[in-house]
């Protein structure tokens, strides 16, 4: 033990709180472009008659190709755990994506061990529980967990102090409160679901607009009965022009 | 800024709590319950730190009925009580504290109406009434004020009502809806949500 | 080893004739430059990075190339700290042994990306401190690009800059490549010749300006028919 004092060794819990002083990792602080919890929120909105659960990411792309790469594998903040599963991501881009990887593993053992599929509580509940473990220690993820089951649509919120919340709207990420803004604004019980799509297609614009990122987009998801479709991509750039047209 | 409060009388107790589950600056939600139904005749009431609340009242609500699995025969509430105090106790001196404020209420065959009050410190106390949150330093005083020992249901959801309308006033957060409670001999009965906020 | 260097800000160099009080603190991290970039086009894919190894205001090395090759049709670009490269490259290289030795195949390079993201998390609170670009061909002999960051989050590309010079090189490649900020271009695709000038090109703009970028470029070009490496110089003060 001397001589770990004389070469400056110290116990890797020492180490950590160094690293990551109060708990948050000044490294994964410089990854500008990957931990996006500060430039990009998701929402999703119920559409009117059925409370289907709909799901709109925004996707912000840190300055990446949206052409083959789309093609390829365009979604990078929408896990599709299965196609009646989504999952979400804002916070550390890594946590969101080794836990809900790890969720999607876990649904996919749930379905060859049961003979039928995941329910969206006992997912979104699976995540939660996988959060409780790592209270405390730094992880960074909000996240809603969206799909159908027997019971209909479901969508939860779960985040990285393990709270887990059922709902039928909620927005997560830094922008949150600007697109809960307009959404809760425009939002009627009664709306079709081309007027949903718009509803979340202009949240999540104006939210990005506001935390001044450009270049970002829109991505929409809608869960149905029959499980998810992708609804469409958009560039947000574009989306704000054509507003500040029609709206302003 | 969440808000519990529980007035007992001389056969029921009393119980309501705000709907709001929020984050940051943010509601998240308008109507999470924060009550956990420990038995037939068993609230738990539980605000505290986000993620805690749910996990430490869904674990006592679990053990309870396994108990009742295990004996055939449910917790009285008053053992209910103890045995979350206890538990709150022993995580409070582990690596992992419960950050929970708790109010316990039920009702017993032979000891009638409970109302028990719990801070995440793992203090109890039998109270006939209580209140945890900050809504708990504008709203005492009007049940020190109005509280009687037998005082009937009407008079008791008269006095929640005022405790909720003097939210209403001086309360800086906007806490529009209550889930109510009565416990009585006959079980839980879920009451009319009494709704606060901007009119 | 005692750091002057404030662990706070592995990549910030201290003022020349700073006499003020300095705080001593062991820190098991360094930066040490260097600049990796890929490409991705239709049948090939380019890893190039520069082979200065620097810390603070020396240059420790002016030929360490930061492309590791992976297998006959993956190649890594690391930086960042050179011994968190050096260790997580070892570390690859044995999975990629112990894998061909149980599964009697070679890695493709979108399972070598999968597994990198579990390497990387598996470190998620003493991370690596490592910048990874994979680039390759996928299973289809299409180039493909994965980029990381240094707790394991990655997403496929068509191309991307990585390291000290990222800022540079990213913008000047997303109007190259990707048509950005340009109305009416027209989109063609992107050959072997034009992305191997461009790498060249951007890699000659960045030594101009950052000064842990510079000495040599690597390019290592993969194609079916392997992978070729070419080394251009590059200034060198």
């Amino acid at each position: 033990m001397a001589l770990f004092q004389v070469t400056g060794f110290k116990h890797y819990a020492e180490l950590r709180a160094q690293i990551l002083p109060s708990g948050q990792t000044h490294l994964v602080d410089r990854t500008n472009h990957y931990n996006f919890g500060t430039k990009t929120q998701e929402f999703a909105v119920p559409v009117g008659v059925d409370p289907s659960s709909f799901l709109k990411s925004c996707d912000r792309e840190g300055g990446s190709s949206a052409g083959r790469y789309l093609a390829s594998n365009d979604v990078n903040k929408v896990i599709e755990i299965n196609p009646y599963l989504l999952g979400t991501m804002s916070g550390s881009a890594a946590d969101c994506q080794y836990w809900e990887r790890l969720l999607a593993k876990e649904c996919r053992l749930y379905r060859l061990r049961n003979n039928h599929r995941i329910s969206v509580a006992a997912a979104s509940k699976l995540l939660s529980n996988m959060m409780v473990g790592y209270r405390g220690m730094g992880l960074s993820m909000g996240s809603m967990i969206c799909g159908w089951d027997k019971e209909g649509p479901g969508l939860y919120y779960v985040d990285d102090n393990a709270t887990r919340l059922s709902g039928c709207m909620f927005s997560t990420g830094c922008g949150s409160s600007f697109a809960y803004g307009v959404v809760d604004s425009g939002y009627r019980e009664d709306m079709t679901v081309e007027e949903a799509y718009e509803l979340g297609r202009r949240g999540i614009a104006h939210a990005t607009h506001r935390d001044a990122y450009s270049g970002g987009f829109v991505n929409m998801y809608h869960m149905r009965e029959d499980g998810w479709i992708k609804v469409c991509k958009e560039d947000v750039s574009e989306l704000i022009h054509r507003y500040r047209k029609g709206m302003f | 800024m969440e808000y519990l409060v529980g007035i007992q009388g001389p056969d029921f107790v009393l119980v309501a709590a705000d709907n709001v589950a929020a984050s940051s600056i943010l509601q998240m939600k308008h109507d999470q319950d924060k009550m956990f139904k420990l038995s037939e005749k068993i609230l738990l009431l539980c605000v505290g730190e986000a993620g805690d609340t749910a996990q430490f009242a869904e674990y006592i609500q679990k053990n309870l009925q396994l108990y009742k699995m295990r004996n055939g025969y449910e917790l009285s509430p008053s053992a209910a009580a103890n045995f979350t105090r206890k538990n709150l106790a022993d995580y409070l001196r582990s690596r992992t504290p419960y950050h929970v404020n708790l109010l316990l209420a039920g009702y017993d065959e032979t000891d009638g109406p409970g109302l028990y009050y719990m801070d995440y410190l793992s203090s109890l106390s039998k109270a006939p009434f209580a209140a945890h949150g900050y809504g708990a330093f504008l709203t005492l005083s009007i049940l020190d004020q109005h509280y009687k020992p037998d005082l009937t249901r009407e008079e008791a959801v008269d006095l929640l009502k005022k405790c909720i309308e003097e939210l209403r006033k001086r309360f800086i957060v906007n806490l529009p809806s209550f889930t109510v409670r009565l416990i009585d001999k006959e079980g839980i009965h879920d009451l009319e949500k009494l709704s606060s906020g901007a009119k | 080893m005692l750091s002057s260097q404030s662990y706070q800000d592995p990549g910030k160099m201290k003022d020349y004739h700073y006499s003020g009080p300095v705080e001593h603190r062991f820190s098991p991290y360094s930066f040490n430059g260097g600049t990796v970039l890929a490409v991705a086009g239709e049948d090939f894919a380019i890893v190039a990075s520069d082979t200065r190894l620097s810390e603070g205001y020396s240059i420790h090395s002016r030929d360490s190339p930061k492309c590791y090759k992976l297998t006959d049709t993956t190649v890594i670009g690391c930086s960042g700290f050179h011994g968190d490269c050096l260790t997580l490259t070892k570390i690859i290289d044995a999975r990629l042994k112990m894998y061909k030795h149980s599964n009697n195949k070679t890695m493709t390079s979108n399972a070598i990306a999968a597994m990198l993201s579990t390497i990387l998390y598996g470190r998620r609170f003493f991370p690596y401190y490592v910048y990874n670009i994979i680039g390759g061909l996928d299973e289809h002999g299409k180039g493909a690009v994965y980029s990381f960051d240094p707790v394991g989050s990655y997403q496929r590309d068509t191309y991307k800059a990585g390291g000290s010079a990222s800022a540079m090189l990213q913008p000047l490649l997303d109007n190259q490549i990707g048509f950005k900020n340009m109305e009416g271009v027209q989109q063609v695709p992107l050959t072997q010749e034009r992305a191997v000038q461009l790498v060249k090109d951007v890699f000659i703009s960045a030594a101009e300006r950052d000064v842990y970028t510079g000495d040599a470029l690597r390019l290592c070009i993969i194609t079916k028919e392997g992978i070729n490496e070419q080394t251009v110089p590059l200034r060198k003060d």
